[in-house]
């Protein structure tokens, strides 16, 4: 042990360079392992600890109207089915409405709720994380703390057509009803407040209906069961219902996507140090083959030496990997903040010893497992050959690029000569670049459908778009469309109307119909088969569909209002309104089942038109006839935009660990070669090579690997980067990713990424300027 | 008269060594003339081949010029003494320095193609070399490891001398090898500068010296002498010079040899 840790330090003492730049390497593995572990096994689970911790439900469904007669009829439905393991009901207040946030819009069902019942519910339990002294105004939920909404403002809220304005008096956490992006977000109300709302008559009274269940895995099959029961009995009641599954998943869409981004980038960093690692040990034995000649002559085993190089590596990966992730934990908090506008449920960070030791494993274990393949070739060191020059280390087998042949110029010939004859620097350096290739693919990716225009991630995460959404009673439908095609501002109208059905034997899901399909913006959500045409055809969700093992020409039986029918599947949609629950249907093959009591439109407006003026006038001219009316780009603006920040900063940290990454590992091969090569830099030099020759030479002999693995795997990545996106978005419904890939973008990567290369190459081969023939003559 | 090639007036170089400056080169004037095969020679630490390597361009002087033609190399930064070197010298090293992961070919061409783009000129004139040096095809082809230090040496030779320097530079030239292949090295550069190559050799032993034309001796890093041998007689006239020998070995041993 102890000559071996001589040994180890000694190595280590030699390759100071070498070791800092593994350091790195391994500590940006580490620090990225164990936040994705953390991310991954803690901090979803946070959801359920809270869930717990609020004794909430798994079912959540509002119904409008809040009679004893509901309530009687609920509590019969819920005591009848021996799933039900707890209950409350409330009476609520529920409507759709809008606040301003985030530079858009907010749109959701909302369910008013009397601050103090919420507080004390026995199911289903709101907690306050954060209250200011004033005592009349409302509290929401902590997903949209921000500069805007602050304890002390004043926050607006569009309550069907009035709206109300509120002191925000503070935020609250609700797992079930605690963000817009699961269908209904609660809004607590002082008493004052509340009472002044149910006068104002804009929100309908309700009946809110929380449910514990004995095993959570059902809460979409009770769902199902509760909505077809009301739906049954009450046909014209509004619902809006919530499920635990539905919720856990989207309140965590941000942490899925950065979750997987990060398990990819540690483990493509982890493959570049483990390969780094090899080269280093193969380089090392060459580089040393004298001195372990020497050390197995005098008495070292094979065991000892192989046993020192397992010490250096694996010890200073592990204490990097204790440093980096340790590092990870001041990392976090920036990170939590990031995902908390997205999940809307408080986290606190502390330390957590399985994702530590996991890191502290794989890596160790990892580095051991190279060390020990890359050294096992000392065992074939014999002391009086290694002696000799270590000649095993010489044996050139090809004269690569013969000067007299060639006609390349000579010192291309040159570069061409060292290229060919260190393989071990180009699959380095080909591996390298191929997961560089990669992450700046997914980046230009990004960029391109997500940042510099997001339409095409709109079109693939919220499917339709259109400039106004408006929701009418039915009976001023005629009216309304005729006033619309009149109207010169409105170029397109078309209906686009979501309701919950039933697939018989199935899920709930999310029902989404149009009058005729062709005129719809988004052609995109069709990825097989097609549109439904006719009232006996539907198109359906490609992820439920796989499912349940549906294909297209199927049938499938969908129930409403108590009715049900027969629908062929004509094509597979992606839609992740419902993370992939989703189906289309004609008007007329809806109403096979029930009327529509109202409809919802999609207007695309002229350019230069105040969406939220035409809107206003919409309701001023309908009134009480207009249940919504939704500015889509400010309501998209709203939700999207922590997306678009979160992905801009997940695209500034995979370019930044690129260009840290890139410019490691060629330092360590370019120490390599000019440490191989000194005598031979010193020889050229005597015969009158420049420095600058030497560093373009060394420059030159890194830029076909580069080259080749850069184009190469730029290309490749381009063709797989929408499949590869699949695997992060499937959880949301996504099974084919239709991402524009930025050629343009991609070319100039790969010029960036060679022409980054060589730069690099170029500075630090300059270390070629301090040998001097001089030192080669001298013996230096 | 003997035209001047190289020149050096009050040329000094110094070392710093654990604080102390140590003064290897002492204010030394000196002339090199075409055609002279000039062997420096002085005991070990006398400043031979820092003398060798300051005159050659491949270190530059403390103090004092070195002038070539009528180019001061004195003052060149690290690529104008680079470009000096590859436009008129060339060099032996005592450990040859042959470049192991090439050819003994190409060792010679990429010396070579460093000044001449007319590639097969350039290769005409290795072959001729290598004919010269009595290297064959098939080692041309091998690498330097593979083949015996003699050849290595001659191979240097080749190399040296395939841009037509105006001077080759020898540092022990024979050093390294056995007295047989050594012998055949010194009748290698005897040849050549029976042609009328300049040479500067840099070594300690008598029998090489004696192919010297001009004998400096060094001593404490000043030229303490000098000694005309004239030409070494070429063909079959008598290599062994008795009286050449016992002119040599009169002056070593005056100079304290």
């Amino acid at each position: 042990m102890g000559k071996n840790y001589l040994l180890a330090r000694s190595n280590l003492r030699k390759a100071k360079g070498q070791t800092v730049a593994i350091i790195v390497l391994m500590f940006l593995a580490a620090l990225m392992l164990n936040l994705w572990l953390m991310l991954s096994l803690d901090y979803r689970q946070n959801f359920d600890r809270c869930h717990d911790r609020l004794h909430a439900e798994h079912v959540t469904l509002a119904v409008d109207g809040d009679s004893d007669e509901i309530a009687g009829f609920l509590e019969d439905t819920l005591e009848a089915d021996e799933r039900t393991a707890d209950y409350f009901l409330d009476s609520v207040m529920h409507m759709v409405g809008i606040f301003e946030y985030n530079g858009g819009n907010i749109n959701s069902e909302f369910i008013f709720m009397e601050k103090e019942a919420a507080l004390s519910r026995p199911v289903g339990k709101c907690e306050i994380v954060e209250e200011g002294s004033c005592t009349s105004g409302v509290y929401m939920p902590v997903l949209y703390q921000s500069d805007e909404i602050a304890v002390g403002r004043t926050i607006e809220l569009s309550i069907g057509n009035q709206k109300m304005s509120y002191t925000v008096c503070g935020f609250f956490n609700s797992v079930m009803t605690g963000s817009h992006n699961c269908g209904m977000c609660g809004i607590l109300l002082t008493k004052d407040c509340y009472r002044e709302l149910q006068e104002a008559g804009c929100a309908p009274e309700s009946t809110l209906c929380s449910v514990r269940l004995d095993d959570r895995t059902e809460s979409e099959d009770y769902d199902a069961m509760l909505k077809e029961a009301v739906s049954s009995r009450y046909p014209a009641a509004r619902t809006t219902s919530n499920t635990y599954d539905l919720v856990s998943r989207s309140r965590y869409i941000s942490q899925m996507i950065c979750s997987g981004i990060m398990s990819a980038m540690a483990f493509l960093i982890l493959l570049i140090a483990l390969v780094v690692i090899a080269s280093n040990i193969i380089n090392y034995i060459q580089e040393n083959m004298k001195n372990l000649g020497a050390l197995k002559a005098v008495g070292y085993t094979s065991r000892q030496l192989v046993s020192s190089l397992l010490m250096q590596f694996t010890g200073v990966s592990l204490l990097v990997a204790l440093v980096g992730s340790g590092f990870s934990y001041a990392l976090f908090p920036y990170i939590n903040g990031m995902m908390v506008s997205q999940t809307g449920i408080p986290y606190k960070v502390r330390f957590l010893p399985v994702p530590f030791v996991l890191t502290l494993a794989v890596l160790g274990g990892a580095v051991s497992v190279v060390v020990w393949s890359a050294s096992r070739r000392i065992g074939r060191v014999e002391p009086i050959v290694a002696l000799r020059q270590g000649i095993q280390t010489h044996t050139f087998k090809r004269n690569h690029v013969p000067l007299e042949k060639t006609r390349v110029p000579l010192n291309p010939a040159l570069a061409l000569k060292t290229t060919l004859s260190g393989m071990k620097h180009n699959v380095t350096i080909c591996i390298t670049m191929l997961v560089l290739s990669l992450v700046a693919v997914f980046s230009g990716v990004m960029i391109e459908n997500m940042i510099a225009d997001m339409t095409p991630f709109l079109n693939m995460i919220v499917g339709e778009t259109a400039d106004s959404a408006i929701n009418v009673e039915a009976e001023v439908e005629e009216d309304f469309l005729s006033a619309m095609q009149d109207d010169s501002r409105v170029e397109k109208v078309y209906l686009y109307h979501s309701v919950q059905l039933l697939h018989a034997g199935g899920d709930v899901l999310m029902a989404t119909m149009a009058d005729d399909f062709t005129k719809v913006n988004n052609q995109d959500v069709i990825i097989e088969g097609r549109f439904p045409k006719y009232d006996n055809e539907m198109a359906i969700a490609a992820k439920y569909a796989a499912e349940k093992k549906l294909n297209v020409g199927d049938e499938i039986k969908l129930t409403a209002d108590g009715k049900e029918d027969g629908y062929l599947i004509s094509g597979f949609v992606q839609i992740t309104n419902n993370l992939g629950k989703d189906c289309l249907l004609t008007r007329e093959g809806y109403e096979r089942l029930g009327e529509l009591q109202n409809a919802s439109y999609y207007l695309n407006l002229a350019d230069g038109t105040d969406i939220d003026a035409f809107n206003a006038k919409i309701e001023e001219r309908y009134k009480d006839k207009v249940n919504a009316t939704i500015n889509i780009d400010a309501t998209i603006n709203g939700s999207v935009s922590v997306y678009v920040l979160l992905m801009k900063m997940i695209v500034a940290a995979v370019l930044v660990l690129s260009v840290l990454v890139i410019t490691f590992v060629l330092y360590l091969l370019v120490r390599t070669i000019v440490g191989n090569k000194k005598q031979e830099y010193g020889i050229l030099k005597a015969l009158g090579f420049t420095t600058g020759q030497l560093i373009w030479q060394t420059a030159l002999s890194f830029m076909p690997a580069v080259v080749i693995s850069t184009i190469v795997g730029v290309t490749v990545c381009s063709f797989i980067i929408n499949p590869l996106s699949v695997l992060f978005l499937k959880d949301l419904g996504i099974v084919k990713c239709t991402f524009r890939v930025p050629v343009g973008y991609n070319i100039l990567a790969v010029a960036g990424m060679i022409l980054v290369s060589f730069g690099i190459v170029c500075v630090l081969s300059l270390r070629i300027k301090k040998i001097t023939p001089r030192a080669l003559l001298a013996g230096e | 008269m003997k035209k001047i090639l190289l020149k050096t007036e009050n040329l000094s170089k110094s070392f710093s060594s654990g604080g102390n400056l140590q003064h290897v080169l002492k204010n030394i004037d000196l002339e090199l003339y075409q055609g002279d095969f000039t062997v420096i020679m002085g005991a070990s630490g006398a400043g031979k081949s820092t003398l060798l390597y300051a005159l050659s361009g491949m270190d530059t002087p403390s103090l004092g010029t070195i002038t070539f033609g009528d180019q001061v190399i004195s003052g060149m930064s690290q690529d104008e003494l680079a470009v000096f070197r590859r436009d008129h010298c060339g060099f032996v090293f005592q450990q040859i320095y042959l470049i192991d992961g090439m050819s003994v070919m190409d060792n010679v061409l990429s010396a070579g193609l460093l000044v001449s783009r007319d590639r097969k000129g350039v290769l005409a004139k290795a072959k001729e070399l290598f004919e010269a040096v009595d290297i064959p095809e098939e080692t041309q082809k091998k690498f330097p490891t593979q083949i015996s230090g003699g050849e290595a040496q001659r191979a240097g030779m080749v190399r040296a001398l395939i841009n037509s320097p105006e001077i080759l530079f020898a540092d022990e030239p024979t050093g390294a090898l056995n007295s047989r292949t050594g012998l055949d090295v010194l009748d290698t550069l005897t040849r050549f500068n029976e042609m009328g190559q300049s040479i500067v050799m840099v070594t300690h032993d008598m029998r090489s010296a004696r192919r010297g034309s001009r004998i400096l001796y060094l001593k404490d890093g000043m030229i303490l002498g000098e000694c005309d041998l004239g030409r070494y007689p070429h063909g079959n006239a008598k290599p062994d010079d008795g009286e050449r020998q016992e002119k040599l070995a009169s002056f070593l041993a005056e100079m304290g040899w």
